[in-house]
């Protein structure tokens, strides 16, 4: 089975920084991580290469540092990397990044059984790429799965979906996004960590190695655009109160009792 | 097909209509209510569109609460929802009346269908939106959503593609009140149907939890990372069985292993809008702080007197999780 997964560099959100000023967010010294859900795909394509046999190439498109996290997958266990990067490919909405992606998958032999993107990203959290590839490319599609069983030529998949668990048979070739629920990634030994930083080979494609055009790419193939960012509102709208454990519990207490929630008592309640 | 009427709707605001679960998903209703308030600056129609089987009584609901025109595509082979399916039907339809702009709600259906219909018609697409403005200038949609873990509101156009798409998060509107005498018209469109067999539904069972418990609750208790253990995220429960309310968690909660997914409030878990939340331990962080907004009253206790989520509480307690939970739920417990 040829696997594709598709994995993106993103920021380690919980640590970014906001330059309030320039309403942009503060990047250096930022550590770049694989998106945490494109982790677990891996994981459920190594799996399925243990089932199957079959190949695992990993895509990622992104400024040339996404190199680190294409490096980290091979010693993940990926076989292959590819990097679509060019100065071209910045600024890049869904409907472009989709775009660029879905080239490179198609100009690859033979075609893949199988494409696997992480539900979503943590930095962009669209989860729009997944279902763009597929379109793009005429596949079928099935989101957030937590579940995969390979059976002859199709796949039997599971995901948990607005209250419902639902089980689907899916042909290949296909594409599926992965929900946390699927697997936990396994840990990288290191001496594969080593090897993959120093002797393994990363292929990089730029726009001409796809044959697209400028304007199909980066910001001038995007149809959105961010017209202004500002920062999350935070209007105050009560009192705060700082005190004995004693008080603050008092506090709750007149609390309750002025929205009825709780009678109101006289005495020592 | 039957063939009611065949009116053309003007060039107006569609909406997804998605009728599962139709009274705990209350997404579409609001997302009508909000279109009729862009549709008024925009002078255009709102327009429902609904694909099954045996639709009509949804159709009716749609146009009691709010929507001018109905289009509704009643086929057997659209009675599960199925993404390549839906997306050439809705597609044609969006190719035949060229809608300005097109909603649905941020819900897993949505978007997984909303990114590949936006890429079927080579347009834009936002997601999980928390506002949508008209820009009194431009006339265009202005589309908030949040971006970087929360931390900031992007506005997003979409300038020369159409329609402008977007996802909306449910409970950020209010639908309107159902209104049996409203009229609508109801249009069945001529749409060829190729059902796409290559995905095949294979069972489909509702999940192993009480829906709704929380969504209706009148009071709401919801714990974060800073509640510690898991012994002490029991008297969260202990406070909620007094006060006659359920619990919530944030997203560390539930990873920890404190409480199960289905008690997960924000953007990936849900909305809730009781009378009073009390919400413990918790940071205040834009995609929890999304799923609680809604709440009439909100006390927020943590121990650090900068956390944001005192930004949106009506009562803060600057204090100790844990010894402020121990004396409320015995002060209570003596009062009953
Ligand atoms: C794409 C995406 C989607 C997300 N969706 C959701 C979602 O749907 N729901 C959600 O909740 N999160 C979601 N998150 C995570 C979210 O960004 C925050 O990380 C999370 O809400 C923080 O949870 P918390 O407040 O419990 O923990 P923390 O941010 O760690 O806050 C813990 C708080 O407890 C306080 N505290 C610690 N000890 C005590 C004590 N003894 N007494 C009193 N206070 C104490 C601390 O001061 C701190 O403010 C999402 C993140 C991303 C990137
Ligand atoms: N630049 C990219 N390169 C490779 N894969 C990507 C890229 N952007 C998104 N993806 C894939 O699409 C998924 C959803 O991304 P998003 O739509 O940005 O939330 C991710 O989990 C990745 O698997």
């Amino acid at each position: 089975m040829d696997i594709i997964v598709c994995i993106k560099q993103v920021p380690d959100v919980p640590n970014i920084r906001l330059d309030e000023h320039r309403m942009t967010i503060i990047r250096e010294g930022v550590e770049g991580i694989i998106n945490p859900l494109d982790c677990v795909a891996l994981e459920a394509a190594v799996n399925l290469r243990e089932r199957q046999g079959g190949r695992i190439t990993v895509l990622s498109m992104g400024p040339p540092q996404s190199e680190e996290a294409l490096r980290e997958a091979l010693a993940f266990g990926a076989d292959q990397a590819i990097l679509l990067t060019d100065p071209a490919f910045a600024g890049a909405d869904t409907l472009a990044t989709s775009h660029v992606l879905a080239t490179a998958i198609s100009m690859l032999k033979p075609f893949p059984d199988l494409v696997i993107c992480g539900r979503q990203t943590i930095d962009s959290d669209t989860g729009h790429v997944g279902p763009q590839i597929a379109e793009e490319l005429d596949l079928p599609q099935v989101c957030g799965v937590n579940e995969i069983h390979p059976q002859g030529d199709s796949l039997v998949v599971k995901r948990l979906y607005d209250g419902f668990q639902d089980t689907f048979r899916v042909n290949t070739p296909a594409l599926l996004t992965v929900s946390q629920d699927l697997s936990s990634p396994h840990h990288i030994p290191l001496g594969d960590l080593e090897r993959a930083f120093s002797d393994r080979e990363i292929i990089r494609w730029a726009i001409k190695d796809l044959n697209l055009k400028p304007e199909e790419v980066g910001l001038g193939g995007s149809a959105t655009r961010v017209w202004k960012l500002r920062k999350a509102a935070s209007k105050r709208r009560g009192e705060i109160v700082t005190g004995s454990t004693q008080s603050l519990v008092e506090h709750v207490i007149r609390k309750l009792e002025a929205l009825s929630i709780l009678d109101e008592e006289s005495g020592n309640g | 097909m039957k063939k009611v009427e065949m009116d053309s709707p003007s060039r107006g605001i569609w909406v997804f209509g998605d009728y599962r679960h139709y009274f705990q998903n209350r997404v579409t209703l609001q997302l009508i209510a909000k279109a009729k308030t862009l549709a008024q600056r925009r002078d255009a129609e709102v327009t429902v569109v609904v694909l099954g089987e045996q639709v009509h009584q949804y159709a009716m609901e749609y146009v009691a609460h709010g929507a001018d025109v109905v289009m509704v595509v009643d086929h057997p082979s659209l009675k599960n929802f199925q993404v390549e399916t839906y997306s050439r039907v809705v597609a044609a339809l969006v190719e035949d009346y060229r809608p300005e702009v097109f909603l649905a709600g941020a819900t897993p259906l949505g978007r997984e269908f909303f990114p590949r219909l936006a890429k079927r018609l080579k347009t834009g697409l936002s997601t999980d939106c928390v506002a949508l403005e008209v820009d009194a200038g431009t006339k265009l949609l202005l589309q908030t959503t949040p971006a970087f873990g929360g931390e900031l509101l992007a506005e997003v156009i979409t300038q020369n593609h159409r329609p402008q798409m977007a996802t909306v998060h449910p409970g950020v509107f209010e639908e309107r009140i159902h209104d049996s005498r409203a009229v609508g018209r109801i249009i069945y469109p001529e749409v060829d149907i190729h059902p796409d067999e290559r995905v095949q539904l294979v069972c489909s069972r509702p999940e192993q939890s009480k829906k709704g418990y929380l969504e209706n609750a009148a009071v709401v208790i919801a714990g974060g990372r800073g509640i510690g253990s898991g012994e002490q995220f029991r008297s969260l429960f202990d406070l909620a069985e007094l006060l006659q309310g359920e619990v919530g968690a944030t997203r560390p909660a539930v990873h920890a292993g404190l409480t199960g997914e289905d008690r997960l409030l924000g953007q990936t878990g849900k909305s809730v809008k009781p009378r009073l939340l009390i919400t413990v331990g918790t940071s205040g962080a834009l995609q929890y702080t999304t799923g609680i907004q809604g709440s009439e009253t909100i006390i927020a206790i943590n121990r650090d007197a900068q956390a944001p989520i005192f930004e949106i509480a009506d009562l803060g307690l600057v204090g100790d999780a844990h010894s402020i939970l121990t004396l409320l739920v015995e002060k209570l417990r003596k009062r009953l």
